[in-house]
Protein backbone atom coordinates (compact mmCIF):
# COMPACT_ATOMS: atom_id res chain seq x y z
CA UNK A 1 0.00 0.00 0.00
CA UNK A 2 1.25 3.26 -0.96
CA UNK A 3 1.09 6.06 1.36
CA UNK A 4 -0.11 9.93 0.22
CA UNK A 5 1.06 12.95 2.09
CA UNK A 6 -0.45 16.16 1.49
CA UNK A 7 -1.90 19.15 3.39
CA UNK A 8 -5.18 18.36 4.48
CA UNK A 9 -8.17 19.84 3.09
CA UNK A 10 -10.94 20.20 5.48
CA UNK A 11 -13.79 19.01 3.23
CA UNK A 12 -13.82 14.99 1.69
CA UNK A 13 -15.18 14.61 -2.09
CA UNK A 14 -16.80 11.31 -3.04
CA UNK A 15 -14.85 10.85 -6.62
CA UNK A 16 -16.67 11.05 -9.81
CA UNK A 17 -19.04 7.94 -10.52
CA UNK A 18 -17.68 6.42 -14.14
CA UNK A 19 -21.24 4.25 -13.60
CA UNK A 20 -23.45 7.01 -13.15
CA UNK A 21 -21.50 9.22 -15.67
CA UNK A 22 -21.13 6.17 -18.12
CA UNK A 23 -25.04 5.90 -18.13
CA UNK A 24 -26.75 7.88 -20.71
CA UNK A 25 -29.86 7.55 -18.76
CA UNK A 26 -28.56 10.06 -16.12
CA UNK A 27 -28.26 12.40 -19.04
CA UNK A 28 -31.25 12.31 -20.09
CA UNK A 29 -33.29 12.16 -17.01
CA UNK A 30 -31.17 15.41 -16.21
CA UNK A 31 -32.53 16.43 -19.94
CA UNK A 32 -35.75 15.83 -18.82
CA UNK A 33 -36.31 17.32 -15.97
CA UNK A 34 -34.24 20.44 -15.79
CA UNK A 35 -36.96 22.56 -16.79
CA UNK A 36 -38.79 22.12 -13.78
CA UNK A 37 -36.81 24.55 -11.93
CA UNK A 38 -36.38 26.99 -13.99
CA UNK A 39 -38.02 30.65 -12.93
CA UNK A 40 -41.55 30.80 -14.39
CA UNK A 41 -41.28 34.22 -15.82
CA UNK A 42 -39.13 36.90 -16.61
CA UNK A 43 -40.09 39.05 -12.83
CA UNK A 44 -38.70 42.30 -13.46
CA UNK A 45 -41.69 43.29 -16.23
CA UNK A 46 -44.65 41.37 -14.11
CA UNK A 47 -43.95 40.63 -10.40
CA UNK A 48 -40.90 42.94 -9.05
CA UNK A 49 -41.86 47.16 -8.74
CA UNK A 50 -38.71 47.60 -6.58
CA UNK A 51 -35.64 45.41 -7.79
CA UNK A 52 -34.04 46.68 -11.06
CA UNK A 53 -31.89 44.30 -13.17
CA UNK A 54 -28.46 45.95 -11.94
CA UNK A 55 -29.84 44.76 -8.52
CA UNK A 56 -29.51 41.17 -8.87
CA UNK A 57 -25.99 42.04 -10.36
CA UNK A 58 -24.88 43.84 -7.56
CA UNK A 59 -26.28 41.14 -5.09
CA UNK A 60 -25.09 38.11 -7.59
CA UNK A 61 -21.82 39.88 -7.65
CA UNK A 62 -21.32 39.97 -4.17
CA UNK A 63 -22.88 36.52 -3.76
CA UNK A 64 -20.16 34.73 -6.20
CA UNK A 65 -17.60 36.78 -4.01
CA UNK A 66 -18.64 35.19 -0.92
CA UNK A 67 -18.88 31.69 -2.71
CA UNK A 68 -15.06 32.18 -3.58
CA UNK A 69 -13.65 33.77 -0.71
CA UNK A 70 -15.29 30.79 1.29
CA UNK A 71 -13.97 28.70 -1.27
CA UNK A 72 -17.49 26.49 -1.58
CA UNK A 73 -17.93 24.23 -4.02
CA UNK A 74 -19.18 25.85 -7.50
CA UNK A 75 -22.57 24.30 -7.64
CA UNK A 76 -23.03 26.35 -4.42
CA UNK A 77 -23.36 29.87 -6.46
CA UNK A 78 -25.26 28.47 -9.19
CA UNK A 79 -27.99 26.79 -7.03
CA UNK A 80 -28.30 30.04 -4.79
CA UNK A 81 -29.34 32.03 -8.16
CA UNK A 82 -31.43 29.78 -8.75
CA UNK A 83 -33.32 29.64 -5.34
CA UNK A 84 -32.72 33.50 -5.67
CA UNK A 85 -34.84 33.80 -8.99
CA UNK A 86 -37.73 31.19 -8.56
CA UNK A 87 -38.27 32.82 -5.11
CA UNK A 88 -38.15 36.66 -6.87
CA UNK A 89 -40.63 35.24 -9.90
CA UNK A 90 -43.28 34.13 -7.19
CA UNK A 91 -42.76 37.07 -4.47
CA UNK A 92 -43.13 40.67 -4.79
CA UNK A 93 -39.67 41.70 -2.93
CA UNK A 94 -38.49 45.03 -1.79
CA UNK A 95 -34.86 46.15 -2.65
CA UNK A 96 -33.80 46.36 1.12
CA UNK A 97 -34.30 42.49 1.56
CA UNK A 98 -32.33 41.25 -1.92
CA UNK A 99 -29.18 41.19 0.34
CA UNK A 100 -30.77 38.75 3.02
CA UNK A 101 -32.37 36.81 0.21
CA UNK A 102 -29.17 36.57 -1.73
CA UNK A 103 -27.72 35.14 1.90
CA UNK A 104 -30.89 32.45 2.44
CA UNK A 105 -30.09 31.32 -0.81
CA UNK A 106 -26.75 30.56 -0.20
CA UNK A 107 -27.34 28.96 3.41
CA UNK A 108 -29.77 26.58 1.45
CA UNK A 109 -27.49 26.17 -1.59
CA UNK A 110 -24.55 25.81 0.88
CA UNK A 111 -25.94 23.19 3.36
CA UNK A 112 -27.48 20.96 0.06
CA UNK A 113 -24.10 20.83 -1.36
CA UNK A 114 -21.45 21.09 1.21
CA UNK A 115 -19.73 19.07 3.83
CA UNK A 116 -18.87 21.87 5.80
CA UNK A 117 -21.93 24.76 5.31
CA UNK A 118 -21.62 28.14 5.42
CA UNK A 119 -23.18 28.94 8.73
CA UNK A 120 -25.71 31.97 9.38
CA UNK A 121 -23.52 33.93 11.47
CA UNK A 122 -20.82 33.70 8.61
CA UNK A 123 -23.17 34.92 6.38
CA UNK A 124 -24.89 37.95 8.45
CA UNK A 125 -20.80 39.12 8.95
CA UNK A 126 -20.71 39.51 5.24
CA UNK A 127 -23.87 41.34 5.23
CA UNK A 128 -21.67 43.28 7.11
CA UNK A 129 -24.23 42.64 9.91
CA UNK A 130 -27.14 44.61 8.23
CA UNK A 131 -29.13 41.37 8.98
CA UNK A 132 -28.89 39.37 11.93
CA UNK A 133 -28.91 35.50 12.18
CA UNK A 134 -32.08 35.29 13.86
CA UNK A 135 -33.63 37.12 10.39
CA UNK A 136 -32.03 34.79 8.58
CA UNK A 137 -33.33 31.74 10.08
CA UNK A 138 -36.88 33.10 9.72
CA UNK A 139 -36.23 33.71 6.11
CA UNK A 140 -35.02 30.44 5.41
CA UNK A 141 -38.47 28.78 6.56
CA UNK A 142 -39.93 31.35 4.09
CA UNK A 143 -37.68 30.68 1.19
CA UNK A 144 -38.15 27.20 1.82
CA UNK A 145 -41.73 27.54 1.71
CA UNK A 146 -41.89 29.20 -1.32
CA UNK A 147 -39.92 27.07 -3.20
CA UNK A 148 -41.72 24.19 -2.07
CA UNK A 149 -39.20 22.76 -0.40
CA UNK A 150 -37.90 21.95 -3.99
CA UNK A 151 -34.18 22.23 -3.26
CA UNK A 152 -32.64 19.90 -5.73
CA UNK A 153 -33.04 21.78 -8.98
CA UNK A 154 -30.83 21.10 -11.78
CA UNK A 155 -27.95 23.38 -12.61
CA UNK A 156 -25.24 23.60 -15.57
CA UNK A 157 -22.25 22.12 -13.68
CA UNK A 158 -25.01 18.74 -13.30
CA UNK A 159 -23.82 18.21 -17.28
CA UNK A 160 -19.76 19.85 -17.46
CA UNK A 161 -18.91 15.97 -16.77
CA UNK A 162 -21.56 14.12 -19.35
CA UNK A 163 -20.87 16.65 -22.07
CA UNK A 164 -16.51 15.88 -21.42
CA UNK A 165 -16.87 12.73 -21.67
CA UNK A 166 -18.53 13.05 -25.05
CA UNK A 167 -15.27 15.33 -26.38
CA UNK A 168 -12.74 13.64 -27.81
CA UNK A 169 -10.01 15.72 -26.03
CA UNK A 170 -6.44 14.97 -24.50
CA UNK A 171 -7.09 13.90 -21.24
CA UNK A 172 -4.58 16.61 -19.56
CA UNK A 173 -6.44 19.27 -21.01
CA UNK A 174 -9.61 18.35 -19.46
CA UNK A 175 -9.12 19.90 -15.83
CA UNK A 176 -8.03 23.21 -17.96
CA UNK A 177 -11.48 23.31 -19.73
CA UNK A 178 -13.04 22.09 -17.18
CA UNK A 179 -12.03 24.97 -14.78
CA UNK A 180 -12.95 27.89 -17.54
CA UNK A 181 -16.46 26.10 -18.30
CA UNK A 182 -17.20 26.47 -14.52
CA UNK A 183 -15.76 30.15 -15.09
CA UNK A 184 -18.48 30.87 -17.59
CA UNK A 185 -21.22 29.35 -16.16
CA UNK A 186 -20.81 31.56 -13.05
CA UNK A 187 -20.71 34.53 -15.25
CA UNK A 188 -23.97 33.61 -16.92
CA UNK A 189 -26.04 32.74 -13.29
CA UNK A 190 -24.97 36.86 -12.86
CA UNK A 191 -26.61 37.58 -15.87
CA UNK A 192 -30.16 37.40 -15.52
CA UNK A 193 -30.15 37.20 -19.41
CA UNK A 194 -29.54 33.76 -18.76
CA UNK A 195 -31.72 32.74 -15.44
CA UNK A 196 -34.25 30.99 -18.33
CA UNK A 197 -32.08 28.95 -20.48
CA UNK A 198 -31.31 25.42 -19.66
CA UNK A 199 -28.64 24.72 -17.56
CA UNK A 200 -28.08 22.23 -20.39
CA UNK A 201 -27.47 25.03 -22.35
CA UNK A 202 -25.55 27.24 -20.37
CA UNK A 203 -23.70 24.37 -19.68
CA UNK A 204 -22.95 23.28 -23.57
CA UNK A 205 -22.37 26.86 -24.51
CA UNK A 206 -19.87 27.31 -21.86
CA UNK A 207 -17.60 24.40 -22.79
CA UNK A 208 -18.15 25.06 -26.13
CA UNK A 209 -16.70 28.66 -25.43
CA UNK A 210 -13.81 27.60 -23.05
CA UNK A 211 -12.42 25.19 -25.66
CA UNK A 212 -12.68 28.14 -28.48
CA UNK A 213 -11.00 30.33 -25.36
CA UNK A 214 -8.14 28.06 -25.19
CA UNK A 215 -7.58 26.64 -28.47
CA UNK A 216 -6.14 30.04 -29.81
CA UNK A 217 -3.23 29.55 -27.04
CA UNK A 218 -2.73 25.68 -27.68
CA UNK A 219 -4.28 22.55 -29.08
CA UNK A 220 -7.07 21.37 -26.62
CA UNK A 221 -8.99 20.12 -28.79
CA UNK A 222 -8.82 17.43 -31.79
CA UNK A 223 -12.10 19.15 -33.05
CA UNK A 224 -12.97 22.62 -33.83
CA UNK A 225 -15.32 25.34 -34.96
CA UNK A 226 -18.36 24.11 -36.67
CA UNK A 227 -17.64 20.27 -35.85
CA UNK A 228 -16.93 20.78 -32.14
CA UNK A 229 -20.49 22.88 -32.58
CA UNK A 230 -22.52 20.19 -33.60
CA UNK A 231 -21.13 17.47 -31.58
CA UNK A 232 -21.81 19.26 -28.39
CA UNK A 233 -25.00 20.52 -29.49
CA UNK A 234 -26.16 16.75 -30.31
CA UNK A 235 -24.03 15.92 -26.50
CA UNK A 236 -27.39 17.33 -25.22
CA UNK A 237 -30.29 17.69 -27.82
CA UNK A 238 -29.72 21.46 -28.33
CA UNK A 239 -30.08 23.15 -31.40
CA UNK A 240 -27.45 23.93 -33.40
CA UNK A 241 -28.19 27.92 -34.14
CA UNK A 242 -29.64 28.03 -30.49
CA UNK A 243 -25.90 26.91 -28.85
CA UNK A 244 -23.79 29.27 -31.47
CA UNK A 245 -26.16 32.03 -29.84
CA UNK A 246 -25.62 31.14 -26.51
CA UNK A 247 -21.83 30.92 -26.87
CA UNK A 248 -21.66 34.16 -28.76
CA UNK A 249 -23.69 35.57 -26.12
CA UNK A 250 -21.33 34.04 -23.34
CA UNK A 251 -18.22 35.46 -24.49
CA UNK A 252 -20.11 39.01 -24.77
CA UNK A 253 -21.39 38.29 -21.15
CA UNK A 254 -16.59 37.73 -20.38
CA UNK A 255 -16.03 40.47 -22.62
CA UNK A 256 -18.20 43.15 -20.51
CA UNK A 257 -17.04 41.74 -17.42
CA UNK A 258 -13.71 42.52 -18.36
CA UNK A 259 -14.13 45.55 -19.73
CA UNK A 260 -15.68 46.72 -16.45
CA UNK A 261 -12.53 45.61 -14.88
CA UNK A 262 -11.13 47.66 -16.94
CA UNK A 263 -13.23 50.64 -16.52
CA UNK A 264 -13.21 50.62 -12.50
CA UNK A 265 -9.52 50.24 -11.90
CA UNK A 266 -10.44 49.55 -8.03
CA UNK A 267 -13.22 47.54 -8.40
CA UNK A 268 -11.24 45.75 -11.48
CA UNK A 269 -8.63 44.90 -8.84
CA UNK A 270 -11.01 43.32 -6.80
CA UNK A 271 -12.83 41.14 -9.40
CA UNK A 272 -9.79 39.69 -11.22
CA UNK A 273 -8.35 38.74 -7.76
CA UNK A 274 -11.88 37.02 -6.80
CA UNK A 275 -12.00 35.10 -10.50
CA UNK A 276 -8.51 34.09 -9.51
CA UNK A 277 -9.27 32.46 -5.95
CA UNK A 278 -11.12 29.34 -5.72
CA UNK A 279 -10.92 26.87 -8.55
CA UNK A 280 -11.81 29.42 -11.07
CA UNK A 281 -8.69 29.50 -13.99
CA UNK A 282 -5.95 31.84 -13.06
CA UNK A 283 -5.55 33.05 -16.73
CA UNK A 284 -9.38 33.97 -18.19
CA UNK A 285 -8.55 37.42 -18.73
CA UNK A 286 -6.27 36.78 -21.38
CA UNK A 287 -8.40 35.10 -23.26
CA UNK A 288 -8.57 37.25 -26.51
CA UNK A 289 -12.39 36.57 -27.95
CA UNK B 1 -3.98 32.68 8.76
CA UNK B 2 -5.44 33.44 12.02
CA UNK B 3 -7.08 29.96 12.81
CA UNK B 4 -10.52 31.88 14.75
CA UNK B 5 -12.34 28.51 16.93
CA UNK B 6 -11.53 25.87 14.54
CA UNK B 7 -13.23 27.32 11.26
CA UNK B 8 -11.18 26.00 8.55
CA UNK B 9 -12.64 28.72 6.39
CA UNK B 10 -11.92 32.07 8.21
CA UNK B 11 -13.48 35.26 7.00
CA UNK B 12 -10.04 37.02 6.58
CA UNK B 13 -9.69 40.30 8.22
CA UNK B 14 -10.80 43.53 6.50
CA UNK B 15 -12.75 40.98 4.03
CA UNK B 16 -13.96 43.49 1.00
CA UNK B 17 -17.01 41.05 0.58
CA UNK B 18 -18.43 42.20 3.78
CA UNK B 19 -20.41 45.06 2.77
CA UNK B 20 -24.21 46.25 2.96
CA UNK B 21 -25.50 46.09 -0.41
CA UNK B 22 -28.83 48.04 -0.28
CA UNK B 23 -28.51 50.22 2.67
CA UNK B 24 -30.28 49.55 6.19
CA UNK B 25 -32.63 46.98 6.99
CA UNK B 26 -36.08 47.58 8.48
CA UNK B 27 -36.12 44.98 11.38
CA UNK B 28 -40.06 45.77 11.43
CA UNK B 29 -40.63 45.91 7.81
CA UNK B 30 -38.70 41.95 7.72
CA UNK B 31 -40.64 40.69 10.52
CA UNK B 32 -44.02 42.35 9.38
CA UNK B 33 -43.50 40.41 5.63
CA UNK B 34 -41.72 37.52 6.81
CA UNK B 35 -45.00 36.78 9.09
CA UNK B 36 -47.11 37.74 6.08
CA UNK B 37 -44.99 35.14 3.92
CA UNK B 38 -45.19 32.19 6.18
CA UNK B 39 -49.33 32.90 6.80
CA UNK B 40 -49.36 32.44 3.10
CA UNK B 41 -47.41 29.27 2.72
CA UNK B 42 -49.38 27.60 5.81
CA UNK B 43 -52.70 28.81 3.55
CA UNK B 44 -50.73 27.03 0.44
CA UNK B 45 -50.26 23.98 1.94
CA UNK B 46 -53.71 23.73 3.59
CA UNK B 47 -55.16 24.04 0.41
CA UNK B 48 -53.19 21.96 -1.38
CA UNK B 49 -53.09 18.88 1.29
CA UNK B 50 -57.01 19.63 3.12
CA UNK B 51 -55.09 19.76 6.53
CA UNK B 52 -54.79 22.71 8.61
CA UNK B 53 -51.10 22.11 9.87
CA UNK B 54 -51.31 24.86 12.69
CA UNK B 55 -54.38 23.36 14.49
CA UNK B 56 -53.90 19.72 13.02
CA UNK B 57 -56.94 19.45 12.32
CA UNK B 58 -58.41 17.16 8.36
CA UNK B 59 -60.38 19.68 6.61
CA UNK B 60 -62.82 18.32 3.77
CA UNK B 61 -61.10 17.66 0.19
CA UNK B 62 -59.08 14.90 -1.81
CA UNK B 63 -57.17 13.46 0.81
CA UNK B 64 -58.30 11.38 3.72
CA UNK B 65 -56.55 11.67 6.79
CA UNK B 66 -56.22 9.52 9.57
CA UNK B 67 -54.86 9.05 13.00
CA UNK B 68 -51.74 6.22 13.48
CA UNK B 69 -50.55 5.44 16.30
CA UNK B 70 -47.41 3.40 17.83
CA UNK B 71 -45.15 3.92 15.17
CA UNK B 72 -42.13 3.93 17.16
CA UNK B 73 -40.89 7.46 15.75
CA UNK B 74 -37.74 8.22 17.14
CA UNK B 75 -37.55 11.29 20.19
CA UNK B 76 -36.36 13.90 17.14
CA UNK B 77 -39.77 13.56 15.86
CA UNK B 78 -41.80 14.00 18.93
CA UNK B 79 -40.16 17.05 20.56
CA UNK B 80 -40.04 20.90 19.73
CA UNK B 81 -37.15 21.46 17.14
CA UNK B 82 -35.62 25.02 18.08
CA UNK B 83 -32.29 23.39 18.13
CA UNK B 84 -31.01 23.56 14.50
CA UNK B 85 -29.23 26.03 13.07
CA UNK B 86 -27.17 27.36 15.75
CA UNK B 87 -30.26 29.36 17.23
CA UNK B 88 -33.66 29.21 17.86
CA UNK B 89 -36.35 29.83 15.82
CA UNK B 90 -38.65 32.28 16.68
CA UNK B 91 -42.49 31.89 17.71
CA UNK B 92 -43.94 34.00 15.45
CA UNK B 93 -42.99 32.03 11.79
CA UNK B 94 -42.71 28.73 13.47
CA UNK B 95 -46.53 28.13 14.44
CA UNK B 96 -46.17 24.85 12.49
CA UNK B 97 -43.55 23.83 15.14
CA UNK B 98 -45.15 24.73 18.35
CA UNK B 99 -48.82 24.24 17.76
CA UNK B 100 -47.83 20.46 17.79
CA UNK B 101 -44.41 20.71 19.93
CA UNK B 102 -46.82 20.61 23.57
CA UNK B 103 -48.73 17.15 22.40
CA UNK B 104 -47.34 13.42 22.20
CA UNK B 105 -46.71 13.73 19.10
CA UNK B 106 -47.00 9.92 17.99
CA UNK B 107 -50.24 9.78 19.01
CA UNK B 108 -51.05 13.01 16.43
CA UNK B 109 -49.51 11.32 13.73
CA UNK B 110 -51.77 10.99 10.39
CA UNK B 111 -51.08 9.30 7.49
CA UNK B 112 -52.86 10.58 4.45
CA UNK B 113 -54.48 9.11 1.22
CA UNK B 114 -56.06 10.38 -2.10
CA UNK B 115 -59.86 9.84 -1.99
CA UNK B 116 -60.54 7.03 -4.40
CA UNK B 117 -62.81 9.27 -7.08
CA UNK B 118 -62.96 8.62 -10.65
CA UNK B 119 -59.71 10.71 -11.90
CA UNK B 120 -61.33 9.98 -15.23
CA UNK B 121 -63.70 12.33 -14.42
CA UNK B 122 -61.91 15.70 -13.12
CA UNK B 123 -64.62 17.94 -13.17
CA UNK B 124 -66.74 15.41 -10.75
CA UNK B 125 -65.05 15.78 -7.77
CA UNK B 126 -67.41 17.75 -5.42
CA UNK B 127 -67.19 20.69 -3.43
CA UNK B 128 -63.16 20.88 -3.01
CA UNK B 129 -62.36 24.44 -4.09
CA UNK B 130 -58.62 25.19 -4.78
CA UNK B 131 -58.06 21.28 -5.40
CA UNK B 132 -58.78 18.88 -8.03
CA UNK B 133 -58.55 15.71 -9.45
CA UNK B 134 -56.29 18.05 -12.18
CA UNK B 135 -53.20 18.31 -9.56
CA UNK B 136 -52.51 14.42 -9.50
CA UNK B 137 -52.01 14.91 -13.17
CA UNK B 138 -49.82 18.13 -12.81
CA UNK B 139 -46.77 16.11 -14.24
CA UNK B 140 -47.52 15.85 -17.51
CA UNK B 141 -48.95 18.74 -18.07
CA UNK B 142 -46.09 20.89 -16.34
CA UNK B 143 -43.60 18.92 -18.91
CA UNK B 144 -45.37 19.26 -21.54
CA UNK B 145 -45.78 22.79 -20.93
CA UNK B 146 -41.98 23.23 -20.09
CA UNK B 147 -41.20 21.74 -23.57
CA UNK B 148 -43.35 23.85 -25.20
CA UNK B 149 -41.92 26.62 -23.49
CA UNK B 150 -38.00 25.37 -24.45
CA UNK B 151 -38.84 25.86 -28.13
CA UNK B 152 -40.12 29.46 -27.83
CA UNK B 153 -37.04 30.47 -26.09
CA UNK B 154 -34.95 28.58 -28.86
CA UNK B 155 -36.89 30.49 -31.49
CA UNK B 156 -36.85 34.20 -29.93
CA UNK B 157 -33.24 33.51 -29.72
CA UNK B 158 -32.38 33.40 -33.17
CA UNK B 159 -31.16 36.79 -34.46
Amino acid sequence: MELLCCEVDPVRRAVRDSNLLGDDRVLQNLLTIEERYLPPCSYFKCVQKDIQPYMRRMVATWMLEVCEEQKCEEEVFSLAMNYLDRFLAGVPTPKTHLQLLGAVCMFLASKLKETIPLTAEKLCIYTDNSVKPQELLEWELVVLGKLKWNLAAVTPHDFIEHILRKLPQPNDKLPLIRKHAQTFIALCATDFKFAMYPPSMIATGSVGAAICGLQQDEDVSSLTGDALVELLAKVTNTDVDCLKACQEQIEVVLLNSLQQCREEPGEAAKAEEDVDQASTPTDVREIDL
Amino acid sequence: MSEQSGDPRPIPRNSRVCRCLFGPVDSEQLRRDCDALMASCAQEARERWNFDFVTETPLEGNFIWERVGGLGLPKICQGPRDDLGGGKRPSASSALLQATAQEDHVDLSLSCTILPRSPEQPEGSPGVPGTSQGQKRRQTSMTDFYHSKRRLIFSKRKP
